[in-house]
């Protein structure tokens, strides 16, 4: 199995007369944390929205390579991305459904398993033992995620009732249960103090290396990069100016000419 | 006099103003025909009122905010009424539907009311079916009046045409609404909220037109007539028998009565109606209904965990659509003819107002909205352009002070707990 | 060919007044992101304040001209109230609530104007005998003679004065300035100290006031109306708006004119009794297929 997992080549998007990500090519590996950085407005997120199908990109592949076979993820869009090509993500504004309870929303995360468990709801309605017993399995899997993460005792209460940083673990955790290859996380330390962030750090690793999942991270918390990533690519403008690992990347003098890195 | 009480003053009087444009061309001075012409009769005394009832409600409202209670009591009495359904929810609904199935045998039960009934049970079967659509999936659908006319023309149709009895008319009639419903979804569901309104408000209404004026098929304006009147399962309700065959009140050895068919379609439509709701219980709790749910919540993030929205929106649809034809076949056979009258835009509106005004994707809701919209305006029947006002009024009401309707305490379809203790 | 210039004539006209119309919906779109669905019946409600006006000027010896100007300043002005007081009452309580609450609140409050006005004024259609007759003939000596008349000329110009002069207030004046900036950032433009509130209030004033001189355009064009007309003409003027580019106020007119000649021509040459349903088929291909219209901004949801 080869060691690179995503291979973004010579990436653009442009909006009208505005190039917000402008030949872009880095990769990332399996088993990895990588970590994206940049001044805000270098084009992170929208390297996340093109990974992710929520973009087409103007130019440029992006390949996922599976133990089977290699991906082009520009042949998916949107919803395929998480279904058949197996990329997962999280959101820069938390995404969860507040309305719905924790439990609600990581079953939702298993929905095409159990839809076709379901026989398309058929065999929901008839109430047959088949869908049964998958839905349980499903709970389970959910209940083995918020152990993880500490939210059993709040399955049952409302998604949007929790605090902030279990909202982020939540939603962390709700894309892990899609069973993905690479996990794309926007900010996840973004509000979190000191202890919710190295709590994070932790959960990243465990992700990394007991899922064997590769992660994909744009991160502004210096602490959090640093303290975790293999990798790191630094944007500015669109465009790649360093990748390296975390303390190449700290002193490099392009990196810090290009901001002033927020120390934690 | 203080300040605010002067400021509260000085409010009322320009809403007295306000008013008084309002209502003093349109209300004070009314136009009414005179041979080819029209003439104007000033008629102050309505003005008068309404504009003292402007202000002096501006003045009670400001009022209370100086003594900085709020006009919370209406809800409280709803919280209170979520709060009970919450605890007892399941018991309202069992001792409802127990009530509802000896309903016909009361002793004030007459022809009337049992109409009334049976009117208010069609409702409530359509604002289910729409609950679907609107309260689990959020889809604004406008033009649900739609799957309510292919459903009773396709019945009227299929039902003179081959004579075929109603149980085999009736799923025939759900799978031409649901055709229509995948039809009319599939090019529509990518839109966005308030542009889906207008699109599928439009296709109501090009159904509705091409109802009448397609003559050939529909007879137009003159509907469609002589649709066979329900049997209970072969034996017809007629009066007169002849030798040989077999009426409903010969076979049982009653006295004949008119009642017998109305008490037949009332737990017709109940029969149906609780059908409806069932099926929305159980497929709340399979992955699909969480997923309409998910939908409404948030689109992109059902996306990003892989839910495919256009393929779910059209289940909604679909399934929503079946429920209004079934219905529709229904109403046609009570009716025994239908005609495009019955299938205006302001039939949407209605079905739109009692799922919103019950709590969208509240069953118990919908119920208790229709019963309160429908039944209570029936009492004053001659008010009927009044009961289009309070519906219009209670919908922007409900929408300000309580977006979420009047029961909207969300229950999860599935809880940790209960997966534990199995 | 005279028929077909004939139906361009009348096809102009009638997109006067939908453009009109259509401009209502589209600030209000622009501004606070919302269909405002009442709209057509604010335009309905302009329709009888005229109708009243004019049966009481009627009454009086006042020339023609002069009635005319009176009854649009009053026309404008108690319609204004009216959208002034729909949007304090059901849209501004719902500014942040999520999307469909205003759409909703809006039907409401449409069934409660349609509502209102029958039971205030009869269900009975309410015509108005035609105070402006007479036109220019044109072709006199083949087989289809074409009319201009002296009413659709009036129309015409009183929109193009009507449109020039709100080009104007929206391009060149503090008001109009305040307008554009809350259309793109309402909370910035609350922090640099202007009234959001009495911007989007006058927004809705300005659309409500053109909207009644298309409902007195209407009166004296159709001589006829009654409580319904605003549904009509509200989901023709929508289609307008959206076709010329929601947002888009020059977008608005031509999408008014379009769709008119679009009604006209299909009623002239194809089918009179199908024409709502023409205009309706128009109004879904566009919001499906065409959603940003001619002149419109694309809309792109962040992510």
């Amino acid at each position: 199995m080869s060691k690179t997992l995503l291979k973004v080549e010579n990436l653009t998007m442009k909006f009208g007369g505005l190039t917000a990500i402008d030949d872009l090519s880095f990769s990332a590996n399996n088993n990895e944390i990588t970590s994206i950085i940049g001044p805000n407005g270098a084009g992170k997120t929208t390297v996340f929205n093109c990974l992710t199908g929520f973009y087409k990109p103007t130019d440029g592949q992006m390949f996922l390579n599976r133990e089977d076979k290699t991906v082009n993820l520009n042949k998916f869009s949107d919803y395929k991305i998480a279904h058949k090509a197996k990329v997962a993500r999280t959101f820069q504004n938390i995404r969860l459904f507040p309305v719905m309870s924790v439990l609600e929303n990581l079953l939702v995360a298993q929905h095409n398993e159990l839809m076709v468990a379901s026989g398309y709801s058929v065999f929901g309605i008839l109430n047959l033992k088949r869908y049964k017993d998958k839905e349980k399995e499903a709970v389970e899997k959910a209940k083995y995620w918020l152990d993880i993460i500490g939210l059993t005792n709040r399955a049952d209460d409302n998604a949007g009732d929790l605090p902030y940083g279990d909202q982020r673990k939540l939603e962390i955790v709700r894309a892990m249960c899609i069973k993905p290859k690479l996990l794309c996380l926007d900010e996840p330390a973004a509000g979190l103090n000191p202890k919710e962030s190295s709590e994070l750090n932790k959960l990243l690793k465990f992700i990394k290396n007991d899922k064997k999942t590769g992660i994909l991270l744009i991160e502004h918390d210096m602490s959090v990069v640093m303290g975790i990533s293999d990798h790191v690519v630094v944007l500015n403008y669109g465009k790649k100016i360093f990748q390296g690992n975390p303390t190449e990347t700290r002193n490099s003098k392009e990196v810090i000419e290009a901001y002033l890195g927020v120390d934690e | 006099m203080s300040s605010e009480l002067r400021t509260i003053i000085k409010d009322s009087l320009f809403t007295g103003l306000i008013s008084l444009a309002l209502f003093g061309p349109i209300v004070g001075l009314k136009t009414s025909s005179k041979g080819a012409g029209l003439f104007v009769t000033p008629s102050w005394t309505p003005v008068i009122f309404l504009v003292s009832a402007c202000i002096i409600g501006r003045f009670l409202i400001g009022l209370n905010s100086i003594r900085k209670k709020e006009i919370g009591f209406i809800s409280k009495i709803t919280s209170r009424v979520s709060n009970y359904m919450d605890n007892k929810g399941k018991h309202f609904a069992i001792t409802g539907v127990l009530f509802a199935v000896v309903f016909p045998f009361l002793p004030f039960t007459d022809r009337y009311i049992m109409d009334v009934s049976i009117m208010i049970l069609t409702y409530i079967m359509l604002g289910w079916g729409l609950n679907i659509v609107v309260g689990l999936a959020g889809l604004l659908d406008l033009g649900y009046v739609a799957f309510y006319a292919v459903g009773a023309y396709s019945y009227a149709l299929i039902a003179t045409t081959f004579g075929w009895s109603f149980w085999v008319c009736l799923p025939l009639a759900g799978l031409f609404a649901a055709f229509f419903g995948i039809l009319l979804g599939f090019p529509v569901l990518r839109l966005r909220g308030d542009y889906l309104a207008i699109v599928t408000l439009g296709f109501g209404e090009i159904i509705r037109i091409i109802l009448i004026n397609w003559y050939e098929v529909t007879n137009g304006p003159d509907g469609i007539t002589g649709i066979p009147r329900p049997t209970f399962f072969g034996l017809p309700f007629k009066k007169i028998v002849e030798d040989g065959e077999n009426s409903f009140h010969t076979f049982f050895n009653l006295e004949y009565s008119t009642m017998h068919r109305i008490i037949f379609l009332y737990y017709l439509i109940l029969f149906l109606a609780l059908i409806t709701n069932y099926f929305t219980l159980k497929i709340r709790k399979l992955p699909v209904g969480r997923a309409w749910e998910a939908l409404r919540e948030d689109e992109i993030a059902c996306k990003s965990l892989g839910v495919n929205p256009t393929n779910t929106k059209l289940t909604a649809f679909a399934i929503g659509a079946t429920f209004g034809g079934f219905a529709g076949a229904f109403f046609a056979t009570r009716q025994a003819f239908v005609s495009p009258e019955s299938f205006t835009f302001i039939e949407s509106a209605i079905i739109v107002a009692i799922v919103v005004l019950g709590g969208m994707g509240s069953q118990t809701g919908v119920v208790l909205a229709t019963i309160f919209l429908i039944g209570i305006t029936e009492m004053f029947r001659d008010l009927e352009q009044y009961r289009m006002i309070a519906f219009g009024g209670a919908m922007v009401l409900i929408m300000v002070f309580k977006p979420k309707g009047i029961l909207a305490n969300r229950k999860p379809t599935i809880t940790l707990r209960e997966h534990n203790s199995k | 060919m005279e028929y077909f210039i004939q139906q361009l004539i009348n096809g102009i006209t009638l997109g006067s007044i939908y453009g009109l119309i259509a401009i209502g919906y589209t600030m209000v779109y622009g501004i606070i992101g919302m269909i405002n669905f009442a709209h057509g019946d604010i335009f309905m409600i302009g329709a009888f304040i005229a109708l009243i006006a004019f049966i009481l000027f009627g009454l009086t010896g006042v020339a023609l001209p002069i009635i005319l100007f009176l009854v649009l300043l009053i026309a404008m002005l108690f319609t204004a109230c009216y959208g002034w007081t729909v949007e304090k009452l059901a849209y501004k309580p719902l500014r942040g609530s999520f999307r469909l609450a205003p759409l909703i609140s809006a039907l409401g409050m449409s069934i409660v104007l349609q509502n209102y006005v029958q039971v205030a004024q009869g269900a009975r259609v309410k015509p108005l005998q035609p105070l402006i007759s007479g036109g220019i003939e044109f072709f006199q000596n083949s087989e289809f003679v074409v009319t201009l008349s002296y009413l659709q000329i009036f129309i015409v110009i009183l929109t193009i004065v009507l449109m020039t002069m709100f080009t104007f207030l929206i391009t060149k004046t503090d008001l109009g300035r305040a307008q554009r900036a809350c259309e793109q950032d309402r909370t910035m433009t609350a922090l640099l100290g202007i009234n959001v509130d009495r911007t989007i209030s006058i927004t809705f004033i300005l659309g409500s006031s053109l909207a009644s001189v298309a409902g007195m355009m209407f009166v004296l064009y159709y001589g006829v109306i009654d409580f319904y007309i605003g549904f009509l003409a509200g989901v023709k003027a929508f289609t307008a708006a959206v076709l010329g580019g929601i947002g888009s106020l020059p977008g608005a007119m031509l999408g008014g004119l379009l769709i008119g000649l679009i009604e006209t021509m299909w009623s002239g040459y194809v089918s009179i009794e199908y024409k709502d349903v023409a205009a309706f088929s128009v109004l879904i291909i566009t919001l499906i297929f065409f959603p940003t219209g001619f002149l419109g901004k694309p809309d792109i949801e962040k992510v």
